[in-house]
């Protein structure tokens, strides 16, 4: 299990990026962490004749406030995510998500751009940012232009980003005063991937639900937020009947695959029942 | 058994950490991969991407122009095959020939400066094919559906029918009967250490040395010699440390000898590491057998008659030198009945090839298959009575006054504790308590399972995956300086014979532990041995460590005898020193001894040879010498989710006297993690093409350490007539284990009424099972 020769080109800021991708753009890979591109290259799945490192990229690299939220480097590996006081602070969802990442090396290595381009639909951290309502920023020839997320998955391992196109930063509004949140997964046995990931957060004001978000991974072929579940809770008190029946709008919201025997409409129905029986205990 | 020792026995069952640690646990242990050769080349395969299909042309041009590839081979540059030693004539092709059988099965072999360049040229062969319909339900194989497999030969290629004298009217008139049909899913063993083979040939004798993580050297060697027409005495096999084994490295693989071929004809070392798709494509797989079940009782749960019709998908070929097709079913047909006292058995057998890879052996062979089966079946009768599980249980165990005792099929377990066993694990379990605990555990919508498998080991068998030799033989040598070097002919990954034969040997010679050496695995030191397999090391490798040990010292105590002018039988040994009987003051040490008995020859007694060095084959007075014992497992089953998790597990073992219990254990803990995954996890997974889907470890789930359960482990030590008492003890572990899971599954589901009979037990085959409408988040 050896890759097949390619090129190799460490970039020095953005512009060398797009730049290189748009020398060969059906040809060319960025390299982030590489933890899920390398095994790829070494299982021959994907060939790819130049990589492109982006390590080396300081613009990729960083997180700072940004009109009251965060704008996170598209570099930014998962460790960081997990320990950063100003994500604990202003998005602790996305936070406890990338802290349940894989496993230490996995974390260590991996980034939130190189996750989200990937576009592997059992991976955590999409569902943490549709939950959060991330936003990203994408630099291309000449141009940059910002999309949101709920839009940027297509398919699994596809999305909207152009051949010729870089992630370059997620922006994360700050999570609503109050709100409590969590993320809750079922990991593979084998892979340490989300069978099902829940994201979820709720602010609660005299009893009832002002706000929600609750999105889910690795259950579909792509992340997907629960909107139908959203709609019941807003609104009405936080109880056990609410959630009860929220959780079981949950996989009416997206698309499964491959669920005839309705096992994972199932898994969707218990485990955002759990995620939001975390919260209503204050468990999140 | 005291009379066996030499001395009085200091090391045999003593819990001693094993000497081989130290450098698995620093990683200074040389593996394979990590021998060092100048000038080696690597070789890779291209692999069929077809489970069957018809080879129309191999096109190597464009690979023989990449620099650094040395050579590319078809069948026609190796005409070699691994012959069938079965009933069918079918031979396996070193590189196919003509047709692929399997996905996976290799095609052409590539050899280059390094597996970069080799791999790159392997995508650069063209082979064009033409598919043909695969073979691939074990059922319609047998009737040779879709068609066959070899042109030349039926699917079924072996076919066995027995039935105990009377059998017919027993069953016809019993009060109760019962159908069911168990399965298990292919798995394979995964040993962490993939497989793989060096061939170097030593440029001044012009033999060729051989490096290979085999469980059987001088099997190996023969295979080789006989498999490449080259002169056994002109072949070193050399036995690096081995990254688990499991039965599965036991074969000679097409892979073996392409690379011993390639190294013949290039006159240069070749290696040959599997990446792990390969292993998942190329190591024998395992388990993939159906036994449809009748089963006749009356209304006490005494089961009176078991009609099994035992089926296995063999895969495209018989694996050399053991079919695990056959090896599942011949022997799970001899021990279907376990530890239970039932009086008639018919049982019929099939074997049918399929376009899937080579069925092998995998730690237990038969055993998890059939104790799942039989456990299964004994937990459907007391469902179907209204009876307590262990009740029923009770009702059929084997008695201590019956043994020995002859199963309906013939086989004679020679000794056992059936019944202390299975009450030792009830009591260990505190079975009583837990079902109290179950049931107000369902009152609150928990549902918790017991699962309680009695198990049958036979061990130290004449044959095995790991061959057909019934002794195995032990060299010792006192050094001039009186130290001590034993070479066995085993084949150990991981059990840690340097330190369990070091104690049979110190006891022997009366020297303490750090004295002794114990090397294996160099066909140049190691007596011929038939291996590590089939639990037979330590009965049969113990035993001829035994002996040499004897002979030795025999030998050493007429030397203490002369030196100190005592008689022989007052001669008595401690750590390394004889003295007489009773006087301490007056001693010789071994040091003393071989100085005389190589430098001071003059001296040696009269009728003693020159040297110390003796070499004994140690043959067991019976061809099987079974081992027994009891599992006990508690689970939790979340009904909405569908996961197990273990809340308690038991275990009583007996396998007669134990060398070293910390290694014993060590092989419980292994075998028990290995039923998890038996149970719970693994499965081997082909899609409607004949396509191996599960290729990675993201795929074919492994268990991990958390997936494993704490486990309560008592021992009860019932000799054999064999050397110290010792019986085997590799897989009983694994034959228990899958059962007790299974069991306790579907102990945990009979409120639903659900009742397993496949393995793997998958969370989303229960919450399907369930049905939608019971099942409720939590």
């Amino acid at each position: 299990m050896y890759t097949a020769p390619f090129d190799y080109r460490r970039a020095h800021d953005t512009q060398e990026v797009v730049t290189w991708l748009q020398e060969d753009p059906d040809n060319t890979k960025i390299i982030a962490g590489g933890h899920s591109l390398l095994p790829l290259m070494k299982l021959r799945l994907a060939s790819v004749a130049r990589l492109v490192d982006i390590s080396q990229v300081a613009e990729l690299q960083g997180i700072r406030e940004d009109m009251g939220g965060l704008r996170i480097g598209a570099f930014t590996r998962h460790a960081q995510l997990a320990k950063d006081p100003a994500v604990r602070e202003a998005a602790p969802l996305l936070a406890s998500a990338a802290a349940v990442i894989g496993d230490m090396q996995v974390r260590n290595r991996g980034t939130i751009g190189g996750s989200l381009c990937h576009a592997d639909p059992a991976a955590d951290l999409p569902a943490a940012l549709l939950a959060l309502n991330a936003e990203l920023v994408i630099a291309g020839p000449g141009t940059e232009r910002r999309e949101s997320l709920d839009a940027f998955f297509l398919a699994p391992f596809i999305t909207t980003l152009a051949a010729d196109e870089v992630l370059t930063a997620i922006v994360v509004p700050r999570m609503v005063p109050g709100a409590k949140s969590t993320y809750l997964k079922r990991p593979h046995p084998a892979s340490g991937y989300p069978v099902i990931g829940v994201a979820a957060w709720v602010s609660v004001s005299g009893g009832r639900v002002e706000d929600c978000r609750i999105a889910l991974t690795g259950i579909g072929p792509v992340p997907f937020r629960a909107a139908r579940s959203e709609q019941v809770l807003t609104g009405r008190a936080f109880s056990r009947e609410a959630i009860a029946e929220a959780a079981r709008e949950a996989a009416g919201s997206g698309t499964l695959e491959d669920d005839e025997d309705g096992y994972k409409s199932q898994l969707c129905q218990v485990y955002v029942s759990r995620a939001l029986g975390d919260i209503a205990q204050g468990a999140g | 058994m005291a009379e066996e020792f030499a001395s009085a026995p200091h090391f045999v069952g003593a819990r001693i950490p094993r000497t081989e640690d130290s450098r698995l646990l620093r990683g200074e242990a040389q593996y394979l991969d990590d021998i060092q050769i100048p000038n080696l080349l690597e070789m890779a395969f291209v692999r069929s991407p077809y489970a069957a299909a018809r080879i129309l042309s191999v096109d190597s041009s464009a690979a023989w122009n990449i620099p650094g590839v040395r050579a590319v081979f078809t069948f026609a540059d190796m005409p070699f095959v691994l012959p069938q030693n079965g009933p069918s004539p079918i031979d396996q092709p070193v590189l196919a020939r003509e047709r692929v059988r399997h996905a996976g099965e290799a095609v052409v072999a590539v050899v280059a400066e390094s597996r970069y360049i080799a791999e790159d040229a392997c995508e650069a062969v063209h082979v064009a094919y033409t598919p043909e319909e695969p073979v691939l339900d074990m059922q319609a194989a047998q009737k040779d559906r879709p068609r066959r497999v070899h042109d030349a030969a039926p699917n079924v290629f072996y076919h066995q029918e027995y039935e105990t004298e009377g059998f017919q009217a027993a069953f016809d008139t019993a009060p109760h009967r019962l159908t069911m049909t168990f399965q298990t899913t292919r798995q394979t063993a995964c040993s962490l250490e993939t497989r793989g083979i060096i061939a170097a040939a030593d440029p001044f004798s012009g033999r060729m040395t051989v490096y290979c993580g085999t469980q059987s050297p001088h099997r190996l060697r023969g295979d080789l010699a006989e498999m490449l027409q080259m002169e056994e005495h002109l072949l070193r096999v050399i036995v690096p440390e081995v990254g688990g084994a499991f039965g599965m490295k036991a074969a000679t693989y097409p892979e073996y000898l392409a690379v011993v071929q390639a190294a013949r004809l290039l006159r240069q070392p070749v290696k040959w590491t599997a990446d792990r798709v390969e292993s998942f494509l190329s190591d024998v797989h395992a388990r993939d057998d159906i036994h449809d079940l009748e089963v006749a009782f009356d209304q006490r749960g005494q089961i009176i008659a078991v009609k099994d019709h035992l089926m296995a998908d063999g895969g495209a070929y018989a694996s050399y030198p053991f079919s695990g097709a056959i090896g599942e079913t011949s022997l799970a047909a001899k021990v279907i009945t376990g530890p239970y006292d039932i009086a008639h058995l018919s049982t019929v057998i099939d074997c049918t090839y399929s376009n899937k890879v080579p069925l092998g052996a995998y730690r237990g062979v038969w055993g998890p298959v059939a104790s799942f089966v039989q456990e299964g079946m004994v937990d459907r009768i007391a469902q179907f009575l209204h009876l307590d599980a262990a009740e029923v249980r009770r009702t059929n165990l084997v008695q201590p006054n019956q043994l020995p005792y002859r199963n309906a099929a013939g086989m004679l377990y020679d000794s056992g504790s059936f019944t202390e066993s299975f009450e030792h694990a009830l009591a260990q379990l505190d079975y009583t308590r837990w079902r109290a605990t179950q049931e107000q555990a369902r009152r609150v919508g928990k549902y918790l399972g017991i699962g309680l498998s009695n198990f049958v080991e036979p061990t130290a068998m004449a044959s095995s995956e790991a061959g057909s030799i019934g002794y195995e033989s032990c060299s010792v040598r006192v050094e001039p300086s009186g130290t001590v070097t034993a070479w066995l002919g085993l084949g150990p990954s991981g059990q840690g014979h340097e330190t369990t034969m070091a104690q049979v040997l110190a006891d022997q010679l009366g020297v303490d532990l750090e004295h002794i050496v114990v090397l294996h695995g160099d066909t140049d030191a190691a007596p011929l041995g038939g291996g590590t397999g089939g639990s037979r090391s330590g009965p049969l490798g113990g035993g001829a460590a035994m002996q040499a040990g004897r002979k030795m010292r025999e030998r050493l105590d007429v030397y203490a005898a002369h030196m100190l002018e005592a008689a022989v039988e007052d001669i008595a040994w401690e750590h390394g020193r004889a003295h007489v009987r009773g006087v301490y003051a007056r001693h010789v040490s071994l040091r003393d001894i071989a100085r005389i008995a190589y430098n001071d020859v003059r001296q040696i007694p009269s009728g003693l040879p020159i040297g110390l060095e003796v070499t004994e084959r140690y043959q067991p007075p019976r061809p099987v010498s079974f081992s027994n014992g009891t599992h006990a497992a508690v689970v939790e089953v979340n009904p909405s989710t569908g996961q197990v998790t273990v809340l308690d597990y038991v275990v009583v073992n007996d396998c007669g006297t134990l060398i070293n219990p910390l290694i014993v254990e060590g092989q419980i803990h292994g075998g028990v993690a290995q039923g998890v995954g038996a149970a719970l996890l693994e499965s081997l997974v082909y899609d409607d093409s004949g396509q191996l889907l599960t290729t990675t470890l993201m795929d074919y789930l492994l268990p991990s350490a958390p997936l494993v359960p704490r486990m309560r482990i008592e021992h009860l030590v019932t000799p054999s007539d064999g050397a110290l008492g010792v019986k085997g003890m590799g897989e009983g572990s694994l034959i228990a284990s899958p059962a007790a899971i299974a069991g306790a599954v579907n102990d945990a589901l009979s409120p639903w009424g659900v009742s397993f009979e496949r393995l793997p037990i998958a969370p989303r085959d229960i919450v399907t099972s369930l049905g939608r409408s019971s099942a409720a988040p939590v």
